[in-house]
């Protein structure tokens, strides 16, 4: 990477049966490429977790869990962010609304199904968060985190 | 390959039911982390601790599964604590709000004083 050009990027991306299990794969990844680029542990934990509930979503929701349906996970390393996006064959439409909804433990208590908090801890852990539907393609998120690095003092 | 198994461990020490947790606590989990609770609960189990081992994997669907347990100790009066768990997830926890119904310890003795001065008191 050269640090001189802004804009230079590298992008790695990998397709992943619709498994559950496999967001590991994309979680490690991820976690490698941010430790090279020299994230906190804490960061990398978080992005770990972001990763892992974005592909699940894809996996179970997007694709309705069909192996053969592929989530695809892109990676865009900059020299001050790292971009994620994760992309499935939409057999399944995100309802917006979902995207924006605030869980509550006391109501879940009351609630057969306690789940729902995937796409809520996505938007807390991430620095930016963008839900996004393609007609002929599918769900797609874009999660950015940015490298915070020690402030630089002018003169 | 990927499909992680848990392994659950239960334990008795001091009047708490100690449930380890070695693993990843994800979809995969749920009917060990809920027989677990079933078996200590049968026996009468009052005070429980879940210990988790540092830097494991803890996705929704296995936060959906401690609310679950949650909601059950809550209704039969028990007291729950979790021990074990990274930073990271602490902050989890906390987030969620599963924190303020389940104790947070850093470790398995802190926690099971904890219960123990709690028992002495009630």
């Amino acid at each position: 990477m050269s640090e001189a050009d802004g804009a230079t990027e590298q992008i790695i991306e990998m397709r992943l049966p619709s498994r559950l299990g496999y967001e590991r794969i994309a979680m490690d990844t991820a976690a490698s490429l941010a430790r090279r680029m020299g994230f906190t542990p804490e960061r990398i934990d978080a992005l770990r977790t972001a990763i892992g509930e974005a592909v699940t979503n894809a996996i179970e929701h997007g694709n309705q869990a069909d192996a053969a349906m592929k989530v695809v996970v892109v990676l865009t390393i900059r020299t001050d962010e790292l971009i994620i996006s994760v992309a499935d064959q939409g057999r399944k439409v995100l309802d917006p609304a979902q995207t924006f909804l605030q869980p509550r433990i006391t109501d879940a208590f009351q609630r057969a199904d306690k789940g729902g908090w995937g796409i809520w801890l996505i938007r807390e852990l991430m620095d930016e968060v963008e839900f996004s539907f393609a007609p002929g393609s599918g769900n797609q998120v874009r999660m950015v985190v940015h490298l915070e690095r020690p402030p630089v003092i002018k003169p | 390959m990927l499909e992680d198994e848990l392994t659950v461990n239960i334990r008795h020490r001091d009047g708490v039911a100690v449930i380890d947790l070695i693993g990843d606590v994800t979809t995969f989990a749920e009917e060990k982390i809920n027989n677990a609770y079933r078996q200590v609960t049968d026996k009468g189990a009052r005070y429980i601790l879940f210990n988790f081992r540092q830097n494991d994997y803890i996705n929704s669907a296995g936060i959906a599964i401690l609310i679950g347990i949650v909601t059950e100790v809550n209704q039969n009066g028990q007291r729950l604590a979790v021990s074990g768990l990274s930073p990271h997830f602490q902050k989890i926890f906390r987030m969620v709000g599963l924190a303020q119904y389940a104790e947070i310890y850093q470790t398995e003795d802190e926690a099971i004083s904890a219960f123990k001065r709690l028992n002495t008191i009630n």
